[in-house]
């Protein structure tokens, strides 16, 4: 995307820096929590009290990971009368949460087998 | 670039367990994407696809030398203005009588520094988050603050001793702590983890110093009854030296840093023999050179007029240019300001580290500024901050230096509370947790410097009460063995099934998010309740003392 001047092919899109930047936005994936958190969001802005109970976490690191999820540049915060709601950046993300889920759905050889335990599961789809 | 583990760890599985082979270990509550890859020290790398065994003393070398590095610059950067100075105090007022204390707080430093370098490995968090986590956001937020004042002071006591310093050589500080703060700023900002500790091997490298000035020091010829003349000061100013001596060689920021820099140098517990290792290397350095720099005021200063009259450390400076000669004087500038220099690089950034670690925000060495400013951010502020300080004239800064390191001294009981809790927490370490002999020194220790404090504030509180030896001594052994009974109590039994033991180089703690909450006891929730008692009384202890020492009683 910055360095789009020379060539074409990917390569040239997929220069160092832009392959730090994708790889900060995966790293925020890679904890189910987020994962879920992120899931929860795409039905639309929630506030934290509506996504704790949603997901039946603590509220504190529900915090927290929205803290890191908006670090990333994969949520952000608006506010509405008093309260403070948590959406999708964008559209991008639904994108890519809605491509991830594809993926995962797809059997693939490289799963090996599905007795790894769930929780742990979501972690190797990033 | 392998895929994260996505299988639970094999020290569940029932089968034979190579580890050795085993996938690279991957720490799964990481907050930032640089604390995940190869370890790239200032000596070597070590590659996070390495996975295989390390034969031979030469590959076990170069790995020790690529790992090595937050152990030794947090327990060399102890040497710091506060502690070289009160050395200094202590050498000056006492001569060698506190020699042995130096010895056993190496082997504190040993310890503590021991156990947050394995919880960084295990759990890949940094110290504020796993106390924010399992002791929830009130002790968090008090851990956090804690740190954060205490830190902020101590920052200001180590631009005075380079303003003290740098003054030796006739540098007026309005000219040297603008040029130093400007230095300590850079230094992070490249964005690559070698480049700093790079830097600081070399602040390391400086502090050895101290070695040639203990020489330079030992010509001196009355020395012998210098060490028998004993000092003029009560018994009360003795055990506040005493705690002064301990608050500025264990200090909380400590073990924030060491755990925050171990997760951001990538270490896992497949390299967590060596990092305890260079955990000990650190420690006979620090050894060396607080004992060096006490024995050198002692021999040079005790006995003569100069003995009891400790004033600051840039007058130490010029008394030992008097006594040793020149180069002596030089020698503990440059230490003084090298111990300095080194000191607030690591003590500011184990609160960016310790920001980063509870905001959720990107902290790591391995990013530059325009990747994570509110990391570098937060670091170059608090260092203009403070600066800032000491520029301002006449402010009582020497007086600032005492009170800061018996602050630290009394807040620090606190610290290894949670320290010790979270090591024999279960889900936190698994298979990591601290032995019964460990837990047995560890709670000796806690309740000696808890008991220790206690004493400041008798001393404080009741100044015709004057503390005896005796009684000081029986209430340490008698906290002592309490201590070690409540830490041996404390230990989790039968952690590991004895076939399994390789296993724990794979262990790593499952996201913090999803650990079930600490097993709640009455006696872990009463004995934080009396914690926060007792450190509020202490703490007013101190800054009663304070006043009255500053309205010349």
């Amino acid at each position: 995307m910055k360095s789009a001047e020379s060539g074409s092919g990917p390569e040239a899109v997929f220069t160092d820096a832009v392959a730090e930047q994708l790889a900060d936005t995966m790293f925020a994936l890679s904890t189910p929590s987020r994962v879920r958190i992120l899931g929860c969001l795409l039905g639309g802005p929630r506030s934290v009290g509506d996504l704790t109970e949603a997901l039946g976490m603590e509220q504190s690191a529900v915090s927290h990971q929205l803290r890191v999820l908006r670090e990333h540049g994969l949520v952000r915060a608006e506010k509405s009368g008093r309260q403070r709601l948590y959406g999708l950046w964008d559209e991008h993300v639904s994108t890519l949460l809605q491509a991830a889920l594809d993926h995962a759905a797809r059997p693939h050889p490289a799963a090996r087998s599905a007795a790894s335990g769930s929780g742990e599961a979501a972690q190797g789809v990033s | 670039m392998k895929p994260a583990q996505s299988r639970p760890g094999p020290e569940h599985g029932a089968g034979v367990i190579r580890v050795a082979f085993g996938p690279p270990t991957d720490r799964r509550s990481l907050l930032d994407r640089a604390h995940r890859g190869d370890i790239v020290g200032a000596l070597g790398r070590v590659s996070s696809a390495d996975t295989g065994p390390r034969l031979g003393v030469r590959r076990r070398l170069l790995a020790l030398l690529a790992v090595m590095g937050p152990g030794v610059v947090v327990l060399v950067a102890d040497n710091d203005a506060g502690g070289i100075s009160t050395y200094a105090q202590a050498g000056q007022d006492y001569g060698l009588r506190f020699l042995w204390l130096l010895v056993l707080l190496a082997a504190a430093l040993l310890v503590n520094q021991e156990m947050v370098g394995r919880l960084g490995a295990v759990t890949g968090a940094g110290h504020a988050r796993l106390i924010y986590e399992r002791f929830g956001r009130r002790w968090g937020a008090f851990a956090l603050s804690d740190l954060l004042v205490v830190n902020f002071l101590v920052i200001v006591t180590e631009f005075t001793g380079i303003a003290f310093a740098l003054g030796y050589f006739g540098v007026s500080r309005y000219l040297s702590v603008p040029l130093a703060a400007a230095v300590l700023i850079s230094l992070p900002l490249t964005g690559t983890f070698r480049r700093w500790e790079r830097a600081m091997y070399v602040l390391v490298f400086v502090s050895l110093a101290a070695v040639p000035l203990i020489v330079l020091a030992r010509h001196h010829p009355t020395v012998v009854t210098a060490v028998a003349s004993g000092s003029r000061h009560g018994p009360a100013g003795t055990v506040l030296v005493i705690i002064a001596l301990i608050g500025t060689t264990v200090a909380p920021w400590q073990l924030f840093f060491q755990q925050s820099n171990v997760v951001d140098k990538r270490i896992t517990p497949r390299w967590l023999g060596y990092e305890r290792a260079e955990t000990g290397i650190g420690t006979a350095l620090f050894a060396v050179g607080a004992v060096a720099v006490l024995g050198a005021c002692a021999l040079a200063c005790s006995g003569g007029p100069l003995h009891g009259a400790y004033l600051d450390a840039g007058a130490v400076a010029d008394s030992l240019r008097r006594v040793d000669g020149s180069w002596a004087g030089a020698l503990f500038a440059v230490i003084l300001l090298n111990g300095s220099v080194l000191g607030t690089a690591a003590v500011t950034l184990s609160v960016s580290y310790a920001i980063g670690d509870v905001t959720g925000t990107k902290h790591s060495l391995h990013r530059s500024w325009r990747d994570a400013r509110r990391f570098h951010g937060s670091y170059a502020a608090l260092i203009i901050l403070a600066a800032g300080i000491v520029l301002i004239p006449a402010a009582p800064l020497g007086l600032v230096t005492t009170a800061v390191q018996a602050l630290a001294g009394v807040l620090l009981p606190s610290a290894l509370v949670f320290l010790l809790l979270l090591c024999n927490d279960q889900a936190v370490l698994g298979p990591w947790v601290n032995p019964g002999w460990l837990n047995l020194i560890a709670g000796a220790l806690v309740a000696v410097f808890l008991i220790l404090s206690g004493v400041l504030v008798i001393s404080a509180l009741f100044r015709g009460l004057a503390v005896g030896w005796p009684a000081a001594l029986g209430a340490v052994v008698v906290a002592a063995v309490a201590g070690a009974v409540c830490g041996l109590r404390l230990t989790v039994r039968d952690t590991v099934p004895p076939g399994q033991r390789e296993g724990r180089s794979c262990w790593t703690m499952p996201p913090i998010e999803s650990l079930p909450a600490p097993p709640a006891s009455r006696t872990r929730t009463a004995g934080l309740v009396i914690l926060r008692a007792y450190l509020l009384i202490t703490a007013t202890a101190v800054v009663i003392k304070v006043v009255q020492v500053m309205f010349g009683q």
